[in-house]
């Protein structure tokens, strides 16, 4: 049996190896931002109140965590799983007449489609994805997703147009505008056409993190 | 000597000008759905965009476009309502949308020389040009020959706020003004767009008229 003063540091090297746990951030330092997929109140805190939080154990590999529903849908989020489509045509417009452009080359940049349009300006329906932005988490998702389209036709300014609100289950259209390419025209460059958010979403984002000392505007009144 | 009795009639005649005028203000009907036509347009101020292409409610007025009414709560409803959103709800929204409008419409402004009836911005209801959707443009129709209006018939702004998610938003019945989240809300539990523009609004009811 060895002595007392031999065991006291094999126990304490023993416990630094067993108990690891993240160092308290020190004052001034800030802390490391939190896995929005393991906090309390993150990824699942919306819809799967009440049961088993979605903790990661340290040394757990990334694949075997369940994944969070990210869109409500019922189904865990998958990049291998295809996106939800929804039905979008596209109308292409002179910006200058308002007349519709036949004949004009339309790409939907997140999946390469390429359409024309025919005599009435308009593309024909097809499928596209709903995406929406990863950055946000379920709990502040968007209520539509977004895509973007260019616009070719020649003779004609490439347009691009981005942040077209999709929707599920819902056919949605939108209006790209085309400038075409005069004589005084000397330095020819895409022309950016950019949606705004749905201000709905906007006002429950900004509600989302409203504090009481600093609470801005306040939450919306009658 | 005809100085002061030339005084005197001038006063009295500005007196009886303004009583004239007071007169008619007061014996003049108020604007109902009887005597008074759905617009046939609407002027809307278009407001410089901020940076990030937002139309700015505090931006300078650029000029003032003319719209075809209908066609201006086509290019509305998307905007102000999800058009993911029930059917009934988006009725609702197009009903609120139109009367919103249309009781601008009677009332213009003027501001920095521009005469207009609505902007394009939240100070009055967001419009975005050639912005309509299949879903909205099918709710604006469905209402297109009713109005929402006082028991007199008279034209009364529906004013609206977003609301909170989820939630019936009872705090707005009181303020007469219809919730967008809680017109989701009652759509989704079965009212329709009726019974969910009554429980917003108070003392208002439903008349048709007749569409051009």
């Amino acid at each position: 049996m060895p002595p007392f003063s031999l065991w006291c540091p094999i126990l304490a090297v023993t416990a630094a190896l067993v108990v690891v746990q993240p160092p308290a951030p020190s004052p001034g330092q800030t802390p490391m931002p939190v896995h929005p997929h393991t906090a309390q109140g993150g990824a699942n805190a919306g819809t799967a109140r009440g049961t088993t939080p979605n903790v990661a154990t340290p040394g757990q590999a990334a694949a075997d965590r369940p994944l969070p529903d990210r869109f409500g849908t019922g189904r865990p989020f998958s990049p291998y799983v295809p996106w939800p489509t929804s039905r979008l045509r596209v109308r292409v417009i002179d910006g200058r007449t308002l007349e519709p452009l036949p004949g004009a080359e339309v790409v939907l940049i997140e999946t390469e489609q390429r359409l024309t349009t025919g005599p009435d300006g308009f593309t024909p329906w097809f499928d596209a994805p709903v995406i929406r932005n990863p950055r946000y988490r379920p709990m502040v998702a968007e209520l539509h997703g977004q895509l973007g389209v260019i616009a070719y036709k020649n003779g004609y300014r490439d347009s691009i147009h981005l942040g077209i609100r999709m929707h599920e289950g819902i056919p949605t259209e939108t209006t790209v505008w085309m400038y075409k390419i005069g004589p005084q025209d000397r330095r020819i460059e895409p022309v950016l056409y950019q949606e705004p958010y749905h201000h709905i979403w906007l006002v429950e984002l900004a509600d989302k993190f409203r504090s009481r000392t600093q609470p801005g505007e306040g939450p919306e009144r009658p | 000597m005809h100085r002061l009795p030339k005084a005197i009639l001038t006063v009295f005649a500005a007196f009886t000008c303004l009583a004239n005028t007071t007169g008619r203000a007061q014996a003049r009907q108020p604007w109902t759905v009887d005597n008074t036509p759905e617009p046939a347009v609407i002027r809307v101020a278009i407001r410089s965009e901020n940076p990030s292409g937002e139309a700015d409610p505090r931006g300078r007025i650029m000029y003032v476009q003319t719209v075809p009414f209908i066609q201006y709560c086509e290019d509305v409803l998307p905007n102000e309502w999800m058009p993911s959103w029930h059917i009934e709800a988006l009725k609702a929204g197009a009903m609120a949308v139109k009367m919103f409008a249309w009781y601008h419409h009677l009332h213009p402004i003027t501001i920095d020389g521009f005469t207009f009836d609505v902007d394009n911005t939240v100070n009055f209801q967001t419009f975005r040009y050639l912005s309509r959707q299949p879903d909205t443009n099918r709710a604006i129709l469905a209402i297109r020959p009713y109005a929402y209006v006082k028991p007199d018939g008279e034209i009364v702004e529906l004013n609206y706020r977003a609301g909170i998610r989820d939630d019936p938003n009872w705090q707005y019945r009181n303020a007469q003004k219809m919730a967008q989240w809680g017109s989701q809300y009652w759509a989704e539990r079965g009212r329709n767009w009726l019974q969910i523009l009554q429980f917003y609004y108070v003392d208002r009811i439903l008349r048709q008229y007749r569409v051009r």
